[in-house]
């Protein structure tokens, strides 16, 4: 029902949580999220775990394409970049930083090295837009992923057959298991999605979104189109290298096809289903994202048997699901699920006056 | 110069066959401003229509046995006699091929245009005038759409499909080394060229032509002229789809079938880029550049790296020129 969100002062209206629902749903996720990782099965927290890493790339792509306005289609590319970086500074750290520490120091090198590679993947973005820049950040993932298969590379970054990751370690306490690398994949996630919406609401965010609008216009208000697209770039390839770092954490072992174009295209689908520009779109997209390969299987096992001559038809048809599913939402709901649960929430807070 | 000019003439070679699959793109942009991520696919549709038309349907016991090997009285007279590995022997070969050469190509066209007439009706065209954003990423869930329905029809081990023209190899002097090649790349070069050709005359000179230069030039004004916008759009699909079905029949002779055709179209997708989206000249110098380029590196550097030279070309030439050689420039206002 219509009751007012009133603010007394500036202080509450530039917080970031800026009201009550706000808040109590925060309060509420950290909540369940606690009694998910107590309580889950082990199913079910490979799965989360699956969701959280996706969902911090989602969110950097969130930054450089809802919230900028630039396209990329190669962000798969920093995820590797990240996750080749952590592994490769274990290796090389070892011996020199105690174990234990280790992780203190890889992980802001790995997000800053990916940083730096956004910032030069960006380049291009001062000269061209929309398609164009679609293409050159698509020829930026072809190339790294190419250089990280190189022979050459190999006894660094393993080839094409891949290397092995290491166990987080934070102050000795080893996150072998998916439930413990759940709890730090949710906290990292919920702390990126957080500090998302507080990028929104200040000074480099609001110029993020004015050079979405009209590139131009921005620079005409004096907001630096040089400076802040490739911040924009930097942040978002700074979080897909976060995300590189919790996949390669995650699984013991890393390919450069896991990080191919495949990759970078579900980013962009999950963002586009859930919602581009909104915080919580990132959420939805990435829960339909890696759900919907998941029913399929259970589907397709419920009506077949699970008779294994029938088997191979499960992953072409996901394939063609993840397609449908982007063109849905394209054509049909533009705005993702967000606007979805916009439209149910105004209905829910008008109640019992105008609904929709 | 010795292998030099080898291998520039194996690149202008694949290169007309870049330019052949760039046509198909360009056309599309210029008739309905969508650049088309997903015409690899289209391609791949293609080569896997060729080979259920000139490989499957032969082999059914049902289909008559001069479809699958055409031997007449003459042909088997021509054959007594004749040496092994002669360049008269693979003429004849390719003779006793021509009629499931032929249903193949007819099937490919006929089927990829009525691919390409489906994805135009039910996709492009709810989304005219749409954002750039919203149409490419409709064709990037094409690509998975298409590369999931490809691996559930066609299950097949792809097979040796027949080449379109005799495969004799053909050796000749050219500045003073020996330069040798096979009939069906020389062969495939031609078509490429010649298709190219007649889609760059008929865009010119010819009524349809006329009609998608003035749609790309101003749609609500090519609307109140009489011409059918609607009609261009599907036009342009059906001409995209149908030269990529000759691409990918071609495609499917040099490097086999498999799933992978479909990543041709990025890269192909890359040239265009560096030619400039809507000038035909441009993409095909670039084709041709590219070509030649990736035979070099190929030469000097190894077969992998030349799978990323057009990758880091169209980096190169969009830092320096934003809308490619050739492209016009978009007048943007505020």
């Amino acid at each position: 029902m219509i009751n007012g969100n009133l603010k007394a002062s500036y202080a509450a209206d530039e917080r970031v949580l800026n009201n009550t629902y706000k808040q109590t749903f925060v309060y509420g996720m950290m909540l369940a999220l606690a009694l998910f990782a107590g309580f889950a099965n082990d199913y079910m927290i490979l799965i989360a775990c699956k969701m959280g890493i996706l969902l911090i790339a989602v969110v950097g792509v969130n930054i450089l394409t809802g919230y900028t306005g630039l396209v990329s289609l190669g962000h798969g590319a920093f995820v590797a970049i990240g996750a080749y970086s952590v592994t490769m500074l274990e290796n090389g750290l070892t011996g020199i930083v105690p174990e234990s520490l280790t992780i203190f120091v890889v992980l802001p090198l790995a997000v800053a090295i990916t940083a730096v590679v956004g910032v030069f993947v960006g380049l291009p973005s001062l000269r061209v837009k929309g398609l164009y820049l679609a293409v050159a950040t698509l020829a930026a993932n072809f190339i790294v992923i190419f250089l990280i298969e190189q022979d050459a590379f190999a006894p660094w970054t393993g080839g094409v057959v891949g290397i092995n990751t290491h166990d987080a370690n934070i102050l000795g306490w080893v996150l072998d298991t998916n439930r413990e690398m759940f709890v730090l994949i949710a906290v990292v996630a919920f702390v990126s999605l957080l500090a998302a919406q507080n990028l929104i609401r200040t000074r480099v965010g609001r110029a993020f979104i004015a050079i979405r609008d009209r590139d131009y216009s921005a620079e005409i208000l004096g907001i630096s189109l040089l400076r802040y697209k490739l911040t924009s770039f930097a942040l978002s390839a700074a979080y897909c290298g976060l995300a590189g770092a919790m996949f390669a954490y995650f699984y013991s072992r890393i390919l450069p096809e896991q990080f191919e174009l495949d990759l970078s295209l579900e980013l962009v689908a999950a963002l586009i289903v859930g919602g581009m520009g909104r915080t919580m779109g990132p959420v939805f997209g990435v829960m339909i994202i890696v759900m919907m390969p998941e029913v399929i299987k259970v589907f397709a096992a419920y009506f077949t048997g699970g008779d294994a001559a029938s088997a191979r038809y499960i992953a072409p048809l996901q394939e063609i699901a993840f397609g449908l599913l982007l063109v849905f939402f394209l054509l049909k709901e533009p705005l993702g699920i967000n606007h979805i649960t916009d439209r149910i929430l105004r209905a829910a807070n008008r109640w019992p006056f105008a609904r929709g | 110069m010795g292998q030099f000019t080898q291998f520039a003439i194996n690149g202008l070679m694949s290169g007309a066959i870049y330019a052949l699959i760039a046509v198909g793109i360009v056309s599309v942009y210029k008739a309905t401003k969508v650049v088309n991520f997903a015409h690899g696919y289209l391609i791949m549709f293609g080569a896997y229509f060729y080979f259920t038309f000139s490989v499957i349907v032969p082999g059914q016991s049902w289909a008559p046995d001069w479809l699958a090997s055409w031997q007449p009285a003459w042909l088997l007279e021509m054959r007594e006699g004749l040496p092994m590995f002669s360049p008269m022997g693979a003429v004849l070969d390719w003779v006793q091929n021509v009629p499931r050469i032929l249903l193949g190509i007819a099937g490919a066209l006929v089927c990829n245009a009525i691919v390409g007439r489906i994805i135009e009706r039910t996709l492009m065209r709810p989304l005219m005038g749409q954002s750039i954003f919203a149409m490419i990423m409709v064709t990037v869930g094409l690509i998975s759409i298409m590369s999931g329905a490809a691996s559930i029809i066609w299950t097949a081990d792809a097979d040796f499909v027949p080449h379109i023209a005799p495969n004799a190899p053909i050796r000749f002097e050219l500045f003073g080394t020996m330069i040798f090649l096979f009939g069906a790349d020389l062969v495939n070069m031609i078509v490429a060229l010649l298709i190219f050709a007649g889609i760059v005359l008929m865009v010119r000179y010819t009524k349809s032509g006329v009609a998608i230069r003035a749609t790309a030039e101003d749609q609500s004004t090519a609307y109140s002229m009489g011409i059918s916008v609607p009609k261009v759009f599907s036009r342009a699909w059906v001409l995209a789809s149908t030269t990529g079905a000759i691409a990918g029949a071609i495609l499917a002779t040099r490097n086999g079938i498999s799933p992978s055709l479909g990543l041709f179209g990025f890269s192909v997708l890359a040239i265009v880029l560096m030619g400039g989206l809507d000038s035909y000249i441009g993409v095909f110098l670039a084709a041709m550049a590219v070509g030649v380029m990736e035979a070099l590196t190929q030469w000097r550097m190894g077969g992998d790296w030349a799978e990323i030279v057009p990758y880091v070309a169209v980096l190169l030439i969009l830092l320096i020129r934003p809308h490619g050689l050739f492209g016009s420039k978009e007048v943007e206002r505020i």
